[in-house]
C-alpha cells in the first residue's frame, strides 16, 4: 500500500518535471524574434512579384541579428525583431517590420551607429519586454525613450545651432525654455545655479531609483516622472517647492531637453560639436542672466507676490519706488550674499557660482529701469532717533505686517542681516515713501502723515530689533 | 540695629522711587490713551491700524493701494487680495441670513482673529473695549446700519452623523446635484468650468475655494462650513443654500467637504 503511494508520487513529480522541461525547451526554441522573422519573410514573399526577390527572401536565414558597435561599446540586437528597418519595401508595413522613418539612417548608418545610441533600451536583450525595459521588473535603468522626446538624443553629438538649422526644434525650444524660465535659480547646471533644487547636470543618466515613482501615473519611467513633475510638481513630490508656469506642450519640450542632460560622453569621432562652442564662455547680458536665474521667483519684478509655498513675500526688485532709493552697491551685496532664512541664494562665485562680472551685469540690468527723477533726500544726520518712541510707533504702525518681533508675517523679515545691514537713510526713505506695487504704504507727509522725526525714531528701533527676542 | 535702619531706609527709598515712577508714568499714559469717548477711540484706532488698507472713508481704497497684494497659491493660481469695502454694508462672514448685516459679535470676531489667507491680521493684543470701539466706528461707514433691522442669528448644532461614511456619500451626491463642481471643480480644487469667469460685487476677479489647500477664511471647523452654506458669502459668487437645501442635507454636504479637505476618511 505504502509502496504504491511513493511510486505514484514519484510518477506525478516526474510527469510535472518533464512537462516543465518540455515547455522550457519549446519556449527556448521559439523565441519572439523567430516568429517575427518568419512573418517578415512571408510579407516579403507576398509583397513582390519579382521571382528573384522572392527567391532571395525565401533563402533568408532565421537568426538573431546583432550589430557590434565597437566605437560605442554597444551591442544591439534590436534588428532581430525590427527586421525591415533598412528595407525600403517595408516603408508602409506595421511595426516592427516597418522601415525607419525619415532619412536618418543615411547619415547615421546602422553598421556604425546601431539603435540604442538614440533610442536607448537594452540592446542585448532578445525579447520585447527586456529590450524596451519599460516595466519596473526588467531592472534596466534606461528604458526605450518615447518618440516625442527622441530629440534629446541628437544633442549628444550635435550642437544646438546646427540642430536649429536642421529642424530639431523640440530640443532647441526646450533649451530656450529652461534658460528663460529661471530654472537655474534653484537648480545647478554646469556648477552655476541655486541650491534649492537638485543639480540638473546628469539627470538624464540617473538610474530609475533616483526618481520616486510612487505617484507617477502610467509607465514608471524617468521620462514619465520628469513630464508629470513639470505638469504638477506637488502631485509627484508632495513637499516640492518647485514653481512651474508652463503649458503641457512646453512641459514636453522641457522634458526633451532635461532628458538630454546625460553623464556619458560620446566618442570624439561621433561628435559634431564645433570646438569654438565648447569653451563655455558665452558673454550673456543682464537680461539673459535675469531670465536664467531670477525670473522664476521674482517674475517681472514690478509687483511683490506673497507665495504660499515659501510662506513669505517675494520682493519686487524692478519696482521704480525701490530702484529710486536703492544703491547699486547695496543691490550687489544682496545678490552676492543672498538673504539668509529665505529662498534667496547667495550668488557669489564661492556659493551659487556667478562671477562678479555676471552679478554686475544683473545689477546693471535692474538699475537700467531706474526712473529719471530722484527721490527727495532724507537728511538723517540732523535727527537723532529716540528708541523708546520708535518702539511705540513700531508696535502700532509696523507690527501688524512685520510682526511684534520683526520676524515678518505678511511683510518681510526685518531681523534679517540684509535689512539690518542696510543703510539707515535707505530704510528711512523706504518708510517715508513706501513702495508702489507692494503693500508697503508711504508713512511720510504724503501718506500716513508721520514726521521725519517719527520715521527716524522708528527706523532706529528697527535697527535694534534683531537683538530683541 | 544700624543695619535694620539702613534696610528700612532702603525700602522707604525704593517705595518713594516707585511712586515717583508711577506719577511720572500716568501723564504719559494719558497722553497716549487719553480719556476719550468711545467714538473718538474707535476713530483713532481705525486711523492707526485699519486706514492703511481700508481707507479713510472705509471704501477699501487705502494708502496701500487698491488691491493690497498678489497671492500665489500652491496650485499656481495667482489672485489679488482687496481690502473690504465697508460702505456697501455687504459682509461675508456673518451668522445672519443672506442679505442681512452681521451681528456685532461677528465683526469683533474678525477684528480679533483676522482672516487667514487674506492679509487681515489678527488683533489679539488689543483690549476688548478698543475692538468694540473700532467695530462701532466701522458701522458709521454704511447707512445700512441705521436703516436695516437687525436679523436673527442662525443657530448651529452639529448632528452626530457628520463625517460618517454614509453622510459623506450623501454629501457627494448633493455636491453633484447642486452643481458645486461648476465652480469648485469635481476634485474640489477650485478649477471648475465656471471658475475663470467669476467676479465679485465690485467687479473684481474672484477664485472659488480650493478645498485641498485646507484653511477656510472663516475657519475650518464643520460648524463654520455649515454656516457658510446657510448664510452664503455676500458679495461673492457663493450663494446661501438656506432655502434650497434642508438642514440635514447641508450637514451631509459639510461631511463631503471635510472629506475633500482630508479631515475625514
Amino acid at each position: 500500500m505504502r509502496n504504491r503511494f511513493y511510486i505514484m508520487t514519484l510518477f506525478i513529480a516526474g510527469v510535472v518535471l518533464l512537462a516543465f522541461t518540455l515547455f522550457a525547451a519549446y519556449k527556448e526554441m521559439n523565441p519572439e524574434w523567430k516568429a517575427y522573422q518568419k512573418e517578415y519573410k512571408e510579407l516579403l514573399v507576398k509583397g513582390t512579384r519579382d521571382e528573384a526577390t522572392k527567391k532571395k527572401a525565401r533563402e533568408l536565414e532565421t537568426n538573431i541579428q546583432q550589430l557590434y558597435l565597437g566605437g560605442l561599446k554597444r551591442i544591439d540586437r534590436c534588428t532581430s525583431c525590427h527586421v525591415g528597418i533598412e528595407n525600403p519595401l517595408m516603408a508602409n508595413a506595421k511595426v516592427p517590420y516597418r522601415q525607419h522613418s525619415g532619412d536618418y539612417l543615411k547619415k547615421h548608418p546602422m553598421s556604425s551607429f546601431g539603435c540604442t545610441v538614440c533610442h536607448l533600451g537594452q540592446g542585448r536583450a532578445t525579447n520585447k519586454k527586456e529590450a524596451h525595459g519599460l516595466a519596473h521588473d526588467t531592472h534596466w535603468d534606461y528604458p526605450v525613450i518615447p518618440l516625442k522626446y527622441i530629440q534629446s538624443a541628437c544633442v549628444q553629438c550635435h550642437d544646438l545651432d546646427m540642430l536649429k538649422q536642421k529642424g530639431a526644434d523640440k530640443i532647441v525650444k526646450g533649451e530656450q525654455l529652461l534658460r528663460e524660465n529661471g530654472c537655474m535659480g534653484c537648480h545647478k547646471l554646469n556648477n552655476i545655479g541655486g541650491v534649492l533644487g537638485k543639480a540638473l547636470d546628469i539627470i538624464g543618466s540617473q538610474p530609475r531609483i533616483y526618481f520616486p515613482m510612487g505617484f507617477v501615473v502610467g509607465e514608471k519611467t524617468p521620462y514619465s516622472w520628469i513630464k508629470q513633475h513639470f505638469d504638477d510638481p506637488r502631485a509627484i513630490v508632495p513637499v516640492s517647492e518647485m514653481k512651474v508656469k508652463v503649458t503641457e506642450a512646453e512641459a514636453d519640450l522641457l522634458t526633451t531637453y532635461v532628458a538630454s542632460l546625460r553623464a556619458e560622453e560620446m566618442p570624439k569621432s561621433y561628435r559634431r560639436i564645433l570646438e569654438t562652442q565648447k569653451d563655455g564662455k558665452t558673454s550673456e547680458d543682464g537680461e539673459a542672466l535675469y531670465k536664467k536665474y531670477c525670473i522664476a521667483c521674482h517674475e517681472k519684478g514690478k509687483d511683490s507676490l506673497f507665495d504660499e509655498i515659501f510662506m513669505h513675500t517675494i520682493p519686487a526688485i524692478v519696482n521704480p519706488a525701490f530702484l529710486k532709493v536703492v544703491t547699486n552697491d547695496y543691490l550687489k551685496k544682496v545678490v552676492e550674499e543672498g538673504r539668509a532664512g529665505t529662498q534667496m541664494t547667495a550668488w557669489k562665485a564661492s556659493a551659487a557660482g556667478l562671477s562678479g562680472q555676471a552679478i554686475d551685469n544683473i545689477v546693471d540690468y535692474l538699475t537700467s529701469k531706474r526712473p529719471k527723477e530722484k527721490a527727495v533726500p532724507f537728511n538723517i544726520v540732523a535727527l537723532k532717533g529716540d528708541l523708546k518712541k520708535g518702539e511705540e510707533l513700531y508696535k502700532v504702525r509696523c507690527a501688524l505686517c512685520h510682526g511684534a518681533n520683526g520676524k515678518g508675517e505678511l511683510g518681510i523679515n526685518l531681523r534679517n542681516p540684509v535689512v539690518q545691514g542696510a543703510d539707515i537713510t535707505f530704510l528711512a526713505m523706504t518708510v517715508r515713501d513706501g513702495r508702489e506695487g507692494t503693500p508697503m504704504p508711504s508713512f511720510g507727509k504724503n501718506g500716513v502723515g508721520l514726521s521725519d522725526q517719527d520715521i527716524v525714531d522708528t527706523v532706529s528701533y528697527v535697527k535694534t530689533i534683531s537683538k530683541k527676542k | 540695629m544700624k543695619g535694620a535702619i539702613k534696610k528700612r531706609g532702603n525700602i522707604i527709598f525704593s517705595l518713594m522711587l516707585l511712586s515717583l515712577a508711577f506719577v511720572a508714568a500716568v501723564p504719559e499714559a494719558e497722553k497716549a490713551y487719553g480719556a476719550v469717548s468711545a467714538g473718538d477711540l474707535g476713530k483713532r484706532i481705525y486711523e492707526e491700524r485699519c486706514m492703511v488698507c481700508h481707507g479713510d472713508k472705509g471704501d477699501g481704497k487705502g494708502l496701500v493701494g487698491n488691491g493690497i497684494m498678489r497671492w500665489a497659491e500652491k496650485s499656481g493660481r495667482v489672485l489679488t487680495v482687496y481690502a473690504r469695502d465697508f460702505t456697501t454694508g455687504a459682509f461675508r462672514f456673518r451668522s445672519t441670513p443672506t442679505g442681512c448685516l452681521p451681528t456685532d459679535d461677528d465683526l469683533v470676531r474678525i477684528i480679533d482673529s483676522g482672516v487667514p489667507r487674506s492679509f487681515m491680521p489678527p488683533h489679539k493684543e488689543l483690549p476688548i473695549e478698543e475692538k468694540k470701539a473700532v467695530k462701532e466706528y466701522i458701522k458709521t461707514f454704511s447707512p445700512r446700519w441705521k436703516e436695516d433691522e437687525p436679523c436673527k442669528v442662525i443657530a448651529v448644532k452639529k448632528p452626530g452623523y457628520v463625517g460618517s461614511a454614509s453622510s459623506v456619500e450623501k454629501g457627494k451626491k448633493i455636491y453633484k446635484e447642486m452643481k458645486c463642481w461648476e465652480c469648485h471643480g469635481d476634485d474640489g480644487k477650485g478649477k471648475g468650468p465656471k471658475s475663470d469667469k467669476l467676479k465679485d460685487d465690485w467687479g473684481k476677479q474672484i477664485l472659488p475655494f480650493n478645498f485641498i489647500s485646507g484653511q477656510l477664511k472663516r475657519g475650518s471647523s464643520p460648524e463654520n462650513v455649515y454656516i457658510t452654506f446657510t448664510t452664503g458669502l455676500d458679495g461673492t459668487g457663493m450663494p446661501s443654500y438656506e432655502d434650497s437645501l434642508k438642514e440635514d442635507e447641508r450637514w451631509h454636504l459639510v461631511s463631503y467637504t471635510l472629506k475633500l479637505m482630508g479631515l475625514v476618511k
